[in-house]
């Protein structure tokens, strides 16, 4: 009976204290305020990287082979890409512990981009023109103690639409990545990442650190995305020195008969990759508009050939057997791009976590095309002098009741 | 190449008529608070942690109170009638009531995370925020 009395107290007990709750919210919620329902702002980014014509390294080979045989109906490589992704939040939940203290939110996201590739080998004919395209899902998940969970599918479609020949490939490329906050100043992150920048299908370890704030200057290293050092100027300005790779596996058309010794294959893989170093100087145009633009040395540029279907017929040699490839020397690049953000959002002032969660994302950038956004949402800490205010500005600050 | 530009055109298009411009005027002097706040308060990385989503949250919600009531001022006509000048005097009371509410609860909610001390010396610290910019609007 006593054992009874004291799980009815205890159940009036919790009520009674969910009811404050609701009470203390009860005259603001009865004002039926429009709040901003996410963190994450929709973001519309475009991108254009090209890099110049570079001559096949002359062969020591005293026979032709099938790769001088192929040089010589290449001519010469360089790329020409262009790509338009995007991010926009479908649904945010955040969660409160029991006394309300620490807010630990879930963030799903829809993520889509639309990759152009032209390899440029100037003996062919026609310039093929290769897609890989695709909408995505990806989950952040903001524990609001020291961690920050991170979970990416990205599946894509590549094809050759050089002509109306049917060809392509379904892929995916995933991540799974836990993030943990040190301090503000010291950041690791570990995990698992499918991806194919490094020229095919790997399964990857990922492992990162970040010394430095994101809101300041800080070193990161994100293997095998990439190592940069990052600078903020202002709030406007930010410069950044990086080293990452980029490439991709494309299904590409033997309409220029590359494959001259397999004639009955009609499409063939074309991977690529590179590792680029150089400067980037990402600039915010308004509060919702910026830009980018980065310039460097593309190095250990490699390109191959290969047929899934000639693989599948030799099932005891590895798939990966090229009848091509060849590896450049350095040659210079120019990228750039273009980010929109769209909406209201929740704020985030000093939230390390948060600040986290956007650099994730951005790091990992949607569909599996190393060329991000920036983490131009970040804020940029400066003082009352520097910035510019107005009227309107400081309308909030004073009150009718001020004395 | 022409689908591209017509691309771009047409996203500067959509961020122009995007109403934005008064929200970034407003996330500028909450950015502002929150260095002045975080300078002069010395937090420890694990009251920063809890302190700045609560601080966050709160500040998001008055703003939205203001913001509110600014709104439903600025649509007062000269010939107001009796039931429109009712219906401010009861926002304007709703809104203060709020305003109390959340000032009640936010001050437990952070009280548990930073302690009373560092609590009161906050809002020394925001008027102090207020002080400042006033002054360096006044120098401009």
């Amino acid at each position: 009976m006593q054992a009874n009395i004291k799980v009815v107290l205890i159940f009036i007990g919790t009520f009674l204290l969910f009811q404050v709750e609701i009470k203390a919210q009860a005259a603001f919620d009865s004002l039926n305020l429009k709040k901003a329902k996410h963190y994450f702002k929709t973001t519309i980014f475009l991108d254009s990287y090209s890099k110049a014509n570079q001559k096949f390294p002359k062969q020591k080979a005293t026979k032709p082979s099938n790769d001088s045989v192929i040089d010589a109906r290449l001519g010469s490589f360089g790329l020409k890409q262009f790509n338009v992704g995007f991010y926009t939040p479908l649904y945010t939940r955040t969660y409160y512990n029991q006394d309300s203290t620490v807010y630990s939110n879930t963030h799903y996201l829809l993520t889509g981009n639309f990759l152009s590739i032209q390899p440029q080998f100037d003996s062919i004919n026609k310039v093929h023109t290769l897609l890989k395209y695709g909408l995505g899902f990806r989950v952040i998940q903001n524990s609001g103690k020291k961690g920050v969970w991170f979970i990416d599918i990205q599946p894509f479609t590549t094809t050759d639409i050089t002509t109306s020949t049917p060809n392509g490939y379904f892929r995916m490329a995933n991540s799974f990545i836990y993030s943990h906050n040190f301090s503000a100043k010291f950041n690791m992150r570990l995990g698992i990442t499918k991806s194919f920048m490094w020229g095919n299908r790997y399964y990857l370890p990922y492992l990162g650190f970040r010394w430095g704030k994101l809101d300041g200057v800080n070193f990161s290293i994100q293997i095998p995305k990439n190592i940069s050092l990052n600078i903020p100027i202002n709030d406007k300005i930010r410069f950044s020195i990086f080293s990452k790779p980029q490439g991709g596996m494309y299904s590409f058309l033997n309409n220029d008969s590359l494959y001259y010794f397999r004639p009955e294959v009609k499409a063939f893989n074309f991977t690529h990759y590179e590792i680029l170093g150089g400067i980037r100087l990402d600039f915010a145009i308004g509060k919702n508009f910026s830009g980018y633009i980065d310039a460097g040395s593309s190095t250990r540029s490699n390109i191959t050939f290969y047929s899934t279907e000639t693989s599948k017929k030799r099932p005891n040699v590895p798939y990966k057997v090229y009848f091509y490839e060849r590896s450049l020397s350095p040659t210079g690049f120019l990228n750039f791009g273009l980010v929109w953000r769209f909406g209201k959002t929740k704020s985030y002032f000093n939230d390390k976590n948060m600040y986290d969660a956007f650099d994730i994302n951005n790091v990992n950038s949607t569909g599996d095309v190393n060329s991000g956004p920036g983490n131009m949402e970040i804020p940029i800490k400066k003082s009352i002098k520097q910035s510019k205010l107005n009227l309107a500005d400081i309308q909030d600050l004073i009150d009718i009741t001020d004395q | 190449m022409k689908a591209i530009k017509n691309i771009i055109i047409l996203l500067t298009i959509l961020l122009w008529l995007t109403p934005n411009k008064g929200l970034a005027q407003r996330d500028k002097i909450d950015e502002l608070r929150s260095t002045f706040i975080a300078k002069h308060l010395e937090f420890s990385s694990a009251e920063s942690e809890k302190f700045w989503p609560i601080y966050n949250e709160l500040h998001d919600k008055r703003k939205a109170i203001k913001k509110n009531l600014r709104q439903s001022l600025k649509n007062i006509s000269p010939t107001v009638s009796d039931k429109e000048a009712e219906d401010i005097i009861n926002l304007e009371n709703k809104s203060a009531a709020a305003d109390a509410e959340l000032t009640k609860t936010y001050n437990d909610k952070l009280k548990l995370v930073i302690g009373a001390k560092k609590l009161a010396k906050l809002k020394v610290v925001e008027e102090e925020f207020k002080l400042e910019v006033l002054k360096a609007a006044k120098e401009k």
